[in-house]
């Protein structure tokens, strides 16, 4: 594929840009999710939005059709073999002549790992304010508001940054993959011959994930679980529940921490957002850290003592009761049924 | 002596913080502040590497003086010297500003080999702070690390991202936030040292001290600021069933069935 080249220097200036992580052959789906309300804010500004990815090569990209639908205006690709695996300060150092050189208006990026490693980094080298894990984004007065819940309570902040351009990261799953039909302009941005590609980092060898990577996001039926479970052992007959109802099986942060579960299964601000047709807590009393990750379910089922729970006040239907026992009969009850 | 410097942080008891909804500001039920949780396994890390090689371990905070609790419990856990960086000038610092003042602290404790911070706080939750301050002090940052060893001179480092593993090789000095769950055993303060934190106190730096002028920490040094914080009422919408949990099994049955789960 023959891309338009475009020299650093040379590159439009006071756009929107967002982190397009392209990592091991795949391109992260969070960063189609944050041009979707990226797409609002930057056609409210007339601004363009543009997809900044960085990568080794183009080839080997095997979800690089969805990159053709996607919602940015551009994507420009900055392509070096030494880019092949993150490096912290090589990427952000790439970044930062990127932001230098195109004077962006925002720049955005997931709240993967890599996006959460980059974006500080890149704030620190720039001297820029970064907020994390926003979860809301809107115009006023053409100033960029960002909103997140925060102190793991039923808190939210608005905030704002006074430094340009406006940087976020953005809580993964909270908004909807949308496409167009138009394509982007796609550009490769060629860097001045005395820009060192140089890290201090040696990335000497790769373990792929053996876990299976839980479908959470996607799921169209959860069943959670939450301290009312009391323990561990509580909390693993979710999994049968699960089997039984074709579910799978969500967390929430303090049983994550716990070890209850794995952190790939903590649904809420600090883990991934979901919206399945059923959602059933199982001892969830509802902390917005939770909450917020599952609020959009289309039908959600409580089970808790305490009636006063947040949970079971968002519920459409509440169960008061200890959570563990009822989980046990309805196990029973199930198999028999099958 | 080499030295790992450990960043550590004061948060409050979760559950403790709640909105004045007249005045939108923060009412904090209680002063006192507890050992960020995931910093306890940056301590943890710190002490395990200073029995293999020998390091000297500073474990710095930036807070009020209720911070000073937390520091001392960290040199029973086994750290060799306290640093608290506190100044009414720093309140109000976002994630910028806080990296500025502990990077500024840590300048003076150079040569240094490592920096270790736990993953994020459980209350701001931001995990920006070590990626911060190795762009500021000009070193590698790395986060989510798992394992940390020597080789032939160089540090190897097990880091963890969504894709799977990655083995690092990096010389010193480098920031690395540790992964929340490295460890399954977190050892108890030592009695010993118990009563030994009892007599030292921390050293502590004021802004002054650190060449900071009001101009770069604090509200004033904060790019990023919150211009409203209100708490999220929610209002009982839904059907409440009570009853025995064998009637309630039945009825969660009946209702599962009409969402054709069953």
């Amino acid at each position: 594929m023959v891309l338009e080249e475009v020299k650093l220097e040379n590159l439009e200036k006071g756009h929107i840009l967002a982190f397009g992580e392209c990592y091991k052959k795949m391109i992260h789906p969070s960063s189609f999710e944050i041009l979707t309300p990226l797409k609002e804010i930057s056609e409210s500004l007339r601004k363009k939005l543009i997809l900044i990815c960085l990568t080794a090569s183009l080839e080997e990209t095997e979800n690089f059709e969805d990159l053709k639908k996607c919602l940015a205006d551009e994507i420009w690709f900055i392509l070096n073999p030494e880019l092949k695996d993150f490096k912290d300060d090589l990427w952000a150092r790439v970044l930062a002549e990127i932001v230098k050189n195109s004077r962006p208006y925002g720049f955005f990026f997931p709240a993967t790992i890599i996006g959460t490693s980059l974006a500080p980094r890149l704030a620190g080298i720039l001297k820029l304010g970064l907020c994390a894990h926003v979860n809301s984004l809107e115009l006023k007065d053409n100033q960029i508001i960002m909103a997140r819940p925060t102190y793991g309570e039923n808190v939210i902040a608005k905030l704002i940054s006074k430094s340009v351009p406006v940087m976020a990261t953005i809580s993964l799953g909270t908004f909807p993959i949308n496409y167009k039909n138009k394509e982007p302009l796609i550009k490769k941005v060629i860097f001045p011959e005395t820009f060192s590609w140089e890290s201090k980092l040696k990335i000497k060898r790769f373990f792929p994930t053996k876990k299976k990577i839980t479908k959470l996001s996607a799921a169209k039926v959860i069943v959670a679980g939450g301290r009312g479970l009391k323990n561990k052992e509580n909390f693993q007959k979710l999994f049968e529940l699960a089997k039984l109802l074709n579910a799978e099986v969500g967390a929430t942060r303090p049983v994550c921490y716990e070890g209850w579960a794995e952190e790939e299964r903590m649904i809420g601000v600090s883990g991934v957002t979901v919206r399945p047709k059923v959602y059933i807590g199982f001892g969830i009393s509802g902390a917005l850290q939770h909450t917020v990750g599952m609020e959009n379910s289309e039908f959600i089922i409580a089970v808790n003592t305490d009636k006063e729970a947040p949970l079971v006040k968002i519920a459409n239907v509440a169960f008061i009761t200890d959570a563990s026992i009822l989980l046990d009969i309805l196990i029973e009850k199930l198999k028999t049924m099958k | 002596m080499n030295k790992i410097i450990v960043c550590i942080k004061g948060v409050p008891i979760p559950g403790t913080i709640k909105v004045d909804s007249e005045t939108h500001t923060l009412k904090r039920e209680s002063l006192e502040l507890i050992l960020n949780p995931n910093d306890r396994v940056a301590i943890e890390m710190a002490i395990r590497l200073k029995e293999i090689y020998d390091f000297k371990v500073i474990v710095i905070s930036m807070g009020p003086p209720n911070v000073i609790p937390i520091l001392k419990h960290a040199y029973a856990l086994g750290c060799d010297e306290m640093i608290l960086l506190s100044d009414k000038i720093f309140a109000g610092s976002d994630t910028l500003a806080t990296s500025l003042v502990l990077a500024k602290a840590i300048q003076t404790l150079s040569p240094y080999s490592l920096i270790l911070t736990g993953l994020k706080s459980i209350d701001g939750e931001t995990a920006q702070v070590p990626p911060e301050i190795g762009a500021l002090l000009e070193i590698p940052s790395i986060t989510n690390v798992k394992k940390l060893f020597k080789q032939n001179g160089f540090w190897i480092i097990i880091r963890e991202n969504e894709y799977g593993e990655e083995e690092l090789e990096l010389s010193e000095p480098f920031v690395a936030s540790i992964n929340s769950h490295t460890f399954d055993y977190l050892r108890p303060p030592s009695l010993k040292r118990l009563l030994e934190v009892k007599k030292i106190e921390p050293v502590i730096f004021t802004a002054n001290e650190l060449g900071l002028s009001p101009e770069q920490v604090g509200l004033k040094g904060s790019p990023t600021q919150v211009i409203n914080i209100f708490e999220k009422k929610i209002e009982a919408k839904g059907t409440i069933m009570e009853g025995s949990p064998q009637e309630l099994a039945e009825k969660l049955i009946r209702i599962l069935k009409t969402k054709d789960l069953i």
